[in-house]
């Protein structure tokens, strides 16, 4: 990002900014938010540059494109990659950050940081996939100077989210082809496909490289309901977190504390209840380290 | 072993070659994983360290199955050691094992192992650190008493 010695001059006016986003339905790969800015003035011209939905558009245009709008000293963009360890990591919190939810802050985050950098924001286009008005409310809370214009669909029908789509989708589809796997086994190959769960090369991909204890290499979003179809051959692997949902949605009644020596030694499941009962026999200072006196095992 | 042995009594024993030093290789997951047997963890099991200490404890950070885990590695206290126990199937030589005994053999040895949680940072109140609290009291409860011992605890007239 530049500092503010080598802004142009025209971050003073005031600057329309559209946000988008590219590959939030794969199940593989990051997640990537774009913005593109340009001063209002410059609307018009920008119209005239043939930005349209990324998805519209050729792989070769798109990163036509986006090299043009790099040279173009009247625009600026930022991205923000949001990895798939990321991803899945704060779906499968004990208290689980819900997809929306990423994508907002992702989206609030760029506004911040391009606020931030001294670009004067007046009108800010946001595309949603989830309640348009719900999510408008949200940022202009947050973001009282600006007006937010959010709509479905906006990539198609604002130039400047049109941009921020392209800008979104260039760097997704880049950070994938680049993409350099944490795991080091032997024959992982990096032919992802598009990471869509119904694209044949990505089903092939993800056939071939999932693994029975570790479930798939971690470029892939776990937290997706497709990973389950997969999971036929994977062990089985339970989680304190899980278990105390699963409570929660009986009804809460029943409120069972969730042990991970419930959940850990399911051989040793007699013993271990053997253990808890006899518990009450113990001192406090073994029962409060869970220190038991085990002859036999 | 020689001697009486009763009845449901666990017998560990040396295994008769040299033990296997696992040192940082030991990994206690916040999860269970049903599965017992070998597995490729070095190529999948990619922990990195971080520059975050918590209680003195650095911490480090890795994936599995998609959820994220902050751990620690920690010293076993000197004096004490880890094994990993493998099950010896008895001989007839044996035979004073009943059935409710069980025998088992040191496969390999650790100096160190790394602890795991799910979603918070390790801390020096985490249950297993905790557990370590154990070893000064029994050094304590265990070591011998002098008169001196008990002379200055009377002087103290204090009752220990």
């Amino acid at each position: 990002m530049g500092t503010e010695s080598n802004l142009p001059d025209w971050v003073a006016e005031p600057c329309i900014m559209g946000i988008d986003e590219a590959g939030r339905g794969p199940v593989l790969g990051p997640m990537v938010y774009g913005c593109l800015y340009c001063a209002r003035s410059y609307q018009e011209t920008l119209s005239t540059l043939e930005f349209a939905d990324s998805k519209t558009l050729k792989e070769e245009k798109r990163e036509e494109l986006f090299e043009n709008l790099k040279a173009d000293g009247s625009i600026g963009w930022a991205v923000d990659v949001i990895d798939p360890r990321e991803l899945s990591a704060k779906m499968l919190k004990k208290n689980k950050i819900n997809l929306n939810e990423i994508s907002h802050n992702s989206a609030m985050g760029l506004v911040n940081q391009v606020m931030n950098m001294g670009v004067l924001l007046s009108e800010v286009y946001v595309d949603t996939v989830g309640d348009p008005e719900k999510y408008r409310i949200k940022l202009s809370e947050r973001f009282p100077s600006i007006k937010f214009v959010v709509a479905k669909k906006a990539d198609s029908v604002y130039p400047v989210v049109s941009g921020a789509s392209i800008v979104a989708k260039v760097t997704r589809d880049r950070a994938l082809r680049d993409w350099v796997l944490d795991e080091t086994a032997d024959n992982m190959q990096r032919n992802f496909g598009s990471g869509y769960p119904g694209d044949p090369v990505t089903k092939a991909w993800m056939e071939n490289h999932k693994h029975e204890v570790f479930g798939f290499p971690s470029v892939v979003r776990f937290s997706w309901g497709t990973c389950k179809s997969y999971s036929k051959g994977m062990v089985d692997v339970l989680w304190e977190a899980d278990a105390n949902e699963e409570d929660e949605s009986t009804g809460g009644s029943r409120k069972r504390q969730i042990k991970l020596t419930d959940v850990g030694f399911t051989t040793m499941k007699k013993r271990s209840e053997d253990i808890e009962s006899c518990g009450k026999e113990r001192s406090k200072f073994f029962q409060a380290r869970k220190l038991q006196l085990v002859s036999q095992f | 072993m020689e001697g009486q042995v009763g009845s449901g009594t666990s017998v560990v024993s040396r295994s008769e070659s040299p033990l296997e030093d696992l040192s940082g290789k030991v990994h206690q997951l916040p999860c269970c994983v049903k599965y017992n047997g070998s597995t490729s963890v070095s190529h999948y099991f990619k922990h990195k360290p971080t520059r975050v200490e918590v209680d003195g404890l650095c911490v480090e950070e890795a994936y599995f199955r998609g959820r994220k885990l902050q751990g620690t590695t920690v010293s076993i206290p000197t004096g004490y050691s880890g094994y990993v126990l493998g099950k010896k199937i008895a001989d007839k030589q044996n035979n004073w094992l009943d059935e409710e005994s069980s025998c088992w053999e040191m496969n390999a040895e650790f100096k160190n192992m790394t602890l795991w949680n799910h979603d918070i940072l390790p801390s020096k109140d985490d249950a297993f650190l905790r557990a370590f609290h154990w070893f000064p009291v029994a050094d304590a409860l265990h070591c011998p008493v002098s008169i001196e011992d008990l002379e200055s605890a009377s002087t103290d007239g204090t009752l220990v």
